[in-house]
């Protein structure tokens, strides 16, 4: 298939990419990093900014102070001390003056709000709510189901209703997750899929633009320093550019495949168990379809960042080429982004088909739910077809600009690179 | 029978016309000198020879049929521009650069160490590049180029950058695979190199041969109506006698021509009738740099002369 001349070149790449020390590192430090990514957004997630609350919750009867009181000290937020909450009972009237005597408090924020709930509630379910900052989605979120729950009791009582109608009453709606596939039956859906489809997502982007930006660094580098020539003495424009781009994609791929391990152990072995929140539904078939559209992408992109490098003879000057090839992995990247949160995006589905997309986004989508068999027929065709139209063009620019140095070409000059006969 | 033939050879870059209906002969076991000065067309033509170029038109015949991959591995090829990859130990490149020639194991490790200790580099055997002094790499550069035992040698401006030792040692390895009946190509702007160097000659100027063939014979052409006179005195009288076509003077030696290459004789009768003090008296001699001079003509002389100043 190849001549010995590209395996002699794809050896060379191979030798120094895997023994160099910047593969060691980035196969190791990019796992840390990416947790560190997930950890700082579930931080970010999970912090509301509401520690230090202070609420005063203002009832009219004494009753349902008691109640209140009650059912609040139970909460665990209310138990850590996370939320403070002082507890009052008057009338109406009284309230004004209430509020005018904790004002400064309430505009220091060093008090943060004051709910009063009014016998009239028990009927109405409406409270109210005084702030410096009125809209606390956060804070209603929290205390709204114990309100709601205190309300629902009180309305109930003495109204020969059982205990167990009433605490039914009391309970809200809950989510359970369940994915429709057309294999089995239903099954449980937990966070392990969209972890599985972010971390899809990310080491394509990440890996492919890393990777590509090696490739270039080392294509400009051979052009700079004139090896090229020595190598075009003994070797063809092709058979060079073969080799290098086969060698790093092979390189590219073992590094990919070492990243995936953890969760190519998880699918085929028994070692590891996930909590049921965190349950997915991957095959060892999605795991290899994910590293063979890695390896197609691989060869696809570096084909563009080779004849890019080919383009230009210092690194400053290859920014300007790059932007185009960055469109491709980035557009993509922030479909299968935005697909996360909805993976019917029709977006994605269509992206999912078009070249150079499809490599980014099918893999995302089809861990996020189940893909018809002529949809990955297609995107394979598609992935392929770009591949192999792809070549011979970036062959061509790479061909003639590998051997031109001196001023930075046009892109009307590279266009015209492609009719010259080399 | 010739080694090597090019034939027609053309390439233009867009307006440029680089290369311009290039031809010439290399005869087997000869050392061949591409002349001109820089930006001539030299490595053009190398590179259109070394099938890294597409000629526009032209063809380059390789002991009778033409040229394609099988050349690439019989030749040893220096570019111009040196460059090997930075971070490589020597012996490693050595070994890459013989591997793409199709050579590997016991044989190509052993004479890479031979031609280490001749370059006296065996201790830096496991260095990478980039530790190496530029003579050194210079050194390696070379090396690679005839490790893998080329039949066909190619040198661009191998005496670029050299120190007068390392020029020497080169020279004299050239000398040694022309014993070996290699086929050397060098290209160079430095016509006294060339003179003493090469037994064939293509002299090119602004993409064209201007002159081609045994550098003996076209000496002997050249040199017919040539005089080189040492002397003492002012000999700037003969100037205006009418069978004196050229008249050169650097101070006690002058170069003349004459329009009659029988008029030799009378120019030296005239000479000693004016009792000129002559110590030598040679005819038929031209250096390489009057010949380019005769054939480019004076405008790409002084521009030449302008540039070899320079390096």
């Amino acid at each position: 298939m190849f001549s010995r001349r590209t395996i002699a070149i794809l050896k060379r790449e191979l030798r120094e990419k895997l023994m160099s020390r910047t593969f060691i590192i980035m196969t190791i430090l990019l796992p840390l990093f990416m947790i560190g990514i997930l950890a700082f957004q579930t931080f970010l997630y999970s912090y509301e900014g509401d520690s230090n609350t202070n609420l005063i919750i203002v009832t009219e009867s004494d009753s349902l102070k008691a109640e209140m009181q009650k059912e609040f000290e139970q909460l665990p937020f209310v138990k850590s001390g996370y939320y403070k909450i002082n507890f009052e009972s008057m009338n109406n009237t009284e309230l004004d003056k209430y509020i005018n005597t904790h004002k400064s408090e309430l505009l220091s924020e060093t008090l943060t709000g004051l709910i009063f709930v009014s016998d009239s509630a028990m009927f109405t379910k409406q409270v109210e709510y005084f702030s410096k900052n009125p809209t606390n989605r956060t804070l209603f979120d929290k205390v709204r189901p114990t309100i709601n729950n205190v309300l629902v009791t009180n309305y109930f009582r003495g109204k020969d209703i059982s205990e167990e109608d009433i605490s039914y009453a009391r309970q809200n709606v809950g989510f359970n997750n369940f994915r429709i596939s057309s294999e089995k039956s239903v099954e449980e859906e937990g966070a392990g899929t969209v972890i599985v489809a972010f971390l899809f997502t990310f080491l394509l982007y990440f890996s492919l633009i890393f990777t590509g930006q090696m490739m270039m660094r080392s294509v400009v580098a051979e052009k700079s320093n004139r090896i090229v020539e020595i190598l075009l003495s003994s070797a063809n424009s092709k058979e060079l550019m073969t080799g290098k781009i086969v060698g790093t994609s092979i390189t590219g791929l073992i590094q990919m495949a070492i990243w995936l391990l953890p969760v190519i152990l998880l699918v085929t072995t028994a070692w590891f168990t996930l909590p049921p929140e965190f349950t997915l539904k991957l095959n060892m078939f999605q795991v290899g379809y994910f590293l063979l559209n890695y390896f197609i992408g691989l060869i696809t992109f570096m084909g563009l960042f080779t004849s890019v490098g080919a383009i230009f003879d210092n690194e400053q000057d290859t920014q300007s080429g790059m932007w185009p090839i960055m469109m491709l992995i980035m557009i993509p990247f922030f479909i299968a982004i935005a697909m996360l949160e909805n993976s019917s995006n029709s977006i994605a589905r269509i992206a999912s088909m078009l070249p150079f997309a499809s490599i980014i986004v099918m893999p995302a989508r089809m861990v996020l739910s189940e893909i018809p068999v002529w949809q990955f027929v297609v995107s394979f065709i598609v992935n392929i077809a770009t591949m192999v139209l792809l070549f011979p063009l970036a062959g061509k620019v790479y061909r003639v600009g590998i051997l031109m140095s001196g001023k930075k070409p046009k892109w009307s000059e590279v266009a015209k690179w492609l009719r010259y006969k080399y | 029978m010739y080694a090597l033939e090019v034939r027609n050879l053309s390439k233009s870059f867009d307006t440029l016309k680089a290369v311009d209906d290039v031809s010439f002969s290399v005869p087997e076991g000869s050392v061949f000198g591409l002349i001109g000065r820089n930006g001539a067309g030299k490595t053009t033509t190398i590179r259109m020879m070394m099938n890294i170029y597409l000629p526009d038109s032209g063809e380059v015949i390789l002991r009778g049929s033409k040229i394609g991959q099988e050349f690439k591995d019989k030749v040893g090829y220096l570019p111009e521009e040196r460059g090997l990859y930075k971070k490589m130990k020597v012996m490693e490149t050595l070994l890459f650069f013989a591997e793409l020639k199709g050579k590997t194991g016991r044989e190509v490790e052993d004479k890479a160490n031979e031609y280490l200790e001749r370059f006296d580099l065996t201790d830096r055997k496991n260095s990478k590049l980039e530790d190496l002094s530029k003579g050194n790499q210079q050194k390696v550069q070379f090396i690679t180029t005839i490790l893998h035992d080329p039949e066909f040698i190619i040198l661009d401006e191998p005496f670029s950058g050299l120190d007068p030792i390392n020029t020497n040692l080169l020279k004299e390895i050239i000398l040694e695979l022309k014993k070996k009946e290699k086929v050397i190509i060098l290209s160079t702007h430095l016509m006294d190199f060339a003179e003493r160097m090469c037994d064939h000659i293509a002299m090119i100027d602004e993409g064209k041969i201007i002159l081609h063939g045994n550098l003996e014979e076209i000496k002997k052409s050249f040199g017919q109506r040539n005089v080189t006179i040492s002397h003492t005195g002012d000999i700037s009288f003969v100037k205006s006698y009418p069978f004196i076509e050229k008249f050169e003077s650097f101070g006690n030696v002058t170069s003349i021509r004459v329009k009659n290459p029988s008029q030799i004789q009378e120019l030296l009768k005239t000479l000693v009738e004016k009792n000129t003090i002559i110590k030598k008296f040679d005819a038929e001699d031209i250096s390489l740099h009057q010949i380019f001079v005769e054939a480019a003509g004076k405008k790409s002389a002084d521009k030449y002369r302008m540039e070899a100043a320079n390096v």
